[in-house]
């Protein structure tokens, strides 16, 4: 009898699972080996492809493109991770004081994560324009104009701006989340021994927020190496292929050069590396911290 | 325990059909599958058209769609390739794709097929055809020659004290020394844009009309660092140091803003700009493309976006396709309807000496003077690279935009780089 049961309870466990196990069959892994047999072949969307070794690694290490992109993604870095934490725990902590109409508020930011690239790209491009209203406004008020996105050294940091914007709404709830997880009592006993909120920012909140900034942080990074949407329309990469990401990259050798096996093995690439990046960061700054 | 069994068998077998279901077969059909450019226009003239051919007893039903939504034709073309899903006949082929699919032996050469001859005499396309000649294969029927032309906004010119449209480098200088205010109006769009494509209508533009229509690729060398790439650079340059030129308009018109006086545009603009700019439509006239002496009694060559239709190798109905094809092109009377509802020129030699044609270019004078130019308009290079090639294009014009770079090392750069992808 319960042999019996056990047997109906692996059936049903079984039909339940064969949907999720043929989800990924089809999604997950025939692309994944897919990916793996288009690495050590040559081919162009047509016919069968045929071994080439390791010439597609050696072609994507010797390309200066590929080089170009990955810089591309730290410069980016650089610029995205400081004003997104900044402007992310701004809205956090401005949410927390907030008494009335916090889903509003918190709904409102998080809209911009939900948008669509194409559509806000647009909208940021006649924005930020060489003759936009941003920069009219700028020239009548100050007298100058920034080429956000026609300066080599300012392409990039305009995307950033823009993608901070995208992010801020989803990584500010992260950051609430941690902020109203962190018991009132300890910032009672702290006002009890003086501590000024500077110092309470840095010794207590920030500390007990490890958790969610490196989350935060580990997101950001992978934003970072699949951005396509915002370089592609607004800046087509340039100028001086300043803006150029992996993605753009491995788009149009797949797309327009037709060249899959190359952009396949540049994705390989790309995930080593990001996940290096995303490896060392949780080693070096990922620390268990338990509230008791 | 039985009935699990049956949902266990009969989940597994979904997936397997879901797998199997990924699979190339493709299946025989009754009708002819044709894909059409994504444009509301085009599927007007294609719904007439497969109409009136539909209604003729026993001739192949044609189905056609538009070609499926990604990020362009050609992605959807190699896509559906891939899954063996590709349609029988596919319009809004570019001539750099077209020597991709040809290169990969996946399009037949019409030269071969009975009648393509007849074809070719009656619509006078054998100046057309020397630009989309694949090592001596004719693997695609141009569909539409668009020239690009100057766009001049009159009204503007006139309160700036021209009378005539500038048709030189020193005209189009002395024009944006009095008209230009930094960050606010210029009077000429000397770069159009950031992206790969941008190129064909500045740089691949300016080049053909002041090389009076040399190729910029010819054998697969790279050929633009000669005199004549080097004036357009020049230009360009002497442009954007003097601040007269600006390379970002954002994503408006700055034609009908009022921040340019002239840029380039095509006819496809001409239906646009009657919808949503009527009174702007009105001041505009034609001009040829400037060049370092201006225009003389010949016509100035420029830049065609040009597409047209391929039929896949794969297709089991090649001699339906054929015929359909033949049928389609060998009436003047769907040229007609073509430039009616498109506003573009059908790629034929005869535009402006057809009869067929005359009263609505009498009424139209903008798309006449496109029609006037089809015979100088050159279309992209018949390069598979043309992406490779026209991004390195793009570093070329930025490197004089962003930097101090000397205009020959800039252009030698450019072709070096281009020299050696093509000789992959």
């Amino acid at each position: 009898m319960i042999k019996g049961l056990n047997i109906k309870e692996s059936a049903q466990g079984g039909l339940i699972a064969s949907t999720y196990l043929g989800y990924s069959l089809v999604f997950w892994i025939f692309p994944f080996v897919w990916l793996l047999i288009l690495t050590f072949s040559d081919w162009q969307f047509i016919g069968t492809p045929s071994f080439s070794g390791l010439d597609n690694f050696f072609n994507v290490i010797q390309d200066p493109l590929f080089w170009k992109s990955m810089k591309n993604v730290f410069r980016f870095l650089m610029y995205y991770l400081p004003m997104v934490i900044f402007a992310s725990l701004f809205f956090a902590l401005g949410l927390k004081k907030i008494k009335y109409g916090k889903s509003f508020i918190a709904l409102s930011f998080l809209l911009a994560n939900v948008s669509s690239g194409v559509a806000y790209s647009i909208v940021f491009s006649k924005l930020f324009s060489d003759t936009g209203p941003i920069n009219d406004f700028m020239n009548s008020v100050f007298g100058f104009t920034i080429p956000w996105f026609t300066n080599p050294d300012f392409a990039m940091f305009s995307i950033a701006i823009v993608i901070t914007w995208k992010f801020v709404g989803y990584y500010g709830l992260i950051f609430y989340s941690g902020l109203v997880s962190i018991p009132k009592e300890i910032y009672d006993a702290a006002e009890l021994d003086q501590t000024g909120p500077v110092k309470r920012l840095f010794k207590i909140t920030l500390p007990l927020m490890n958790a969610q900034i490196i989350m935060v942080v580990v997101l950001a990074i992978t934003v970072a190496f699949g951005i396509f949407t915002e370089p592609y329309l607004i800046t087509g990469g340039g100028p001086l292929e300043s803006t150029t990401t992996p993605m753009v990259v491995m788009y149009e050798a797949a797309f327009q050069r037709m060249e899959p096996s190359w952009a396949a093995t540049m994705s390989i690439f790309v995930a080593i590396i990001s996940f290096t990046l995303i490896w060392v960061l949780r080693k070096l700054f990922e620390k268990n911290i338990e509230i008791v | 325990m039985r009935l699990s069994n049956v949902k266990v068998t009969i989940a597994g077998l979904f997936s397997l059909a879901l797998v199997a279901g990924c699979g190339s077969e493709k299946e025989e059909s009754a009708s002819l599958k044709m894909w059409v450019a994504p444009n509301a226009a085009q599927e007007v003239f294609w719904t007439a058209v497969t109409s009136e051919w539909n209604s003729i007893p026993g001739n192949k039903p044609v189905e056609f769609t538009t070609i499926p939504a990604t990020g362009s034709s050609e992605e959807a073309v190699m896509s559906a390739l891939a899954s063996g899903t590709e349609p029988d006949i596919t319009t809004n082929i570019f001539s750099g794709f077209a020597a991709q699919l040809h290169g990969l032996n996946q399009i037949v050469d019409f030269s071969k097929l009975e009648g393509y001859s007849e074809l070719i005499e009656q619509r006078q396309m054998h100046n057309i055809m020397t630009s989309w000649d694949y090592d001596g294969a004719k693997p695609v029927i141009p569909i539409y020659v668009n020239p690009v032309m100057y766009w001049w906004r009159t009204d503007i010119l006139k309160e700036n004290g021209f009378d005539k449209i500038p048709t030189s480098y020193d005209e189009i200088y002395a024009l944006s020394e009095k008209f230009t205010i930094p960050n606010k109006q210029y009077a000429v769009q000397v770069a159009a844009g950031k992206n790969w494509w941008d190129r064909w209508f500045d740089f691949v533009t300016f080049y053909y009309a002041q090389s009076d229509g040399m190729q910029y690729v010819e054998n697969n060398q790279a050929t633009y660092n000669n005199e004549a790439g080097l004036e357009v650079l020049g230009f360009i340059d002497k442009m954007f140091a003097n601040k007269w030129a600006n390379y970002d308009f954002g994503a408006n018109d700055p034609l009908t803003t009022g921040e340019l006086i002239g840029a380039v545009r095509g006819p496809w603009d001409i239906s646009r700009y009657e919808q949503q700019h009527p009174e702007i439509l009105k001041t505009i006239k034609l001009g040829p493309i400037p060049t370092k002496d201006g225009a003389s009694d010949k016509k100035t060559a420029t830049f065609a976006d040009s597409k047209g239709l391929v039929l896949f190798k794969s297709s089991e109905m090649q001699d339906d396709a054929w015929k359909f094809i033949n049928w389609v092109y060998s009436n003047p009377k769907f040229d007609l309807e073509w430039i009616k509802a498109t506003s573009q020129p059908p790629a034929r030699g005869d535009l402006t000496s057809n009869p067929i044609f005359s009263d609505y270019y009498k009424n139209n004078p903008l798309a006449k003077g496109f029609a006037e130019y089809v015979d100088v308009a050159i279309p992209s290079a018949s390069t598979s690279e043309t992406v490779a090639v026209q991004r390195s294009m793009t570093q070329m014009l930025e490197r004089l935009i962003f930097t101090d770079s000397e205009i020959k090392n800039s252009v030698d750069t450019s072709v070096e780089e281009v020299n050696k992808l093509l000789g992959k």
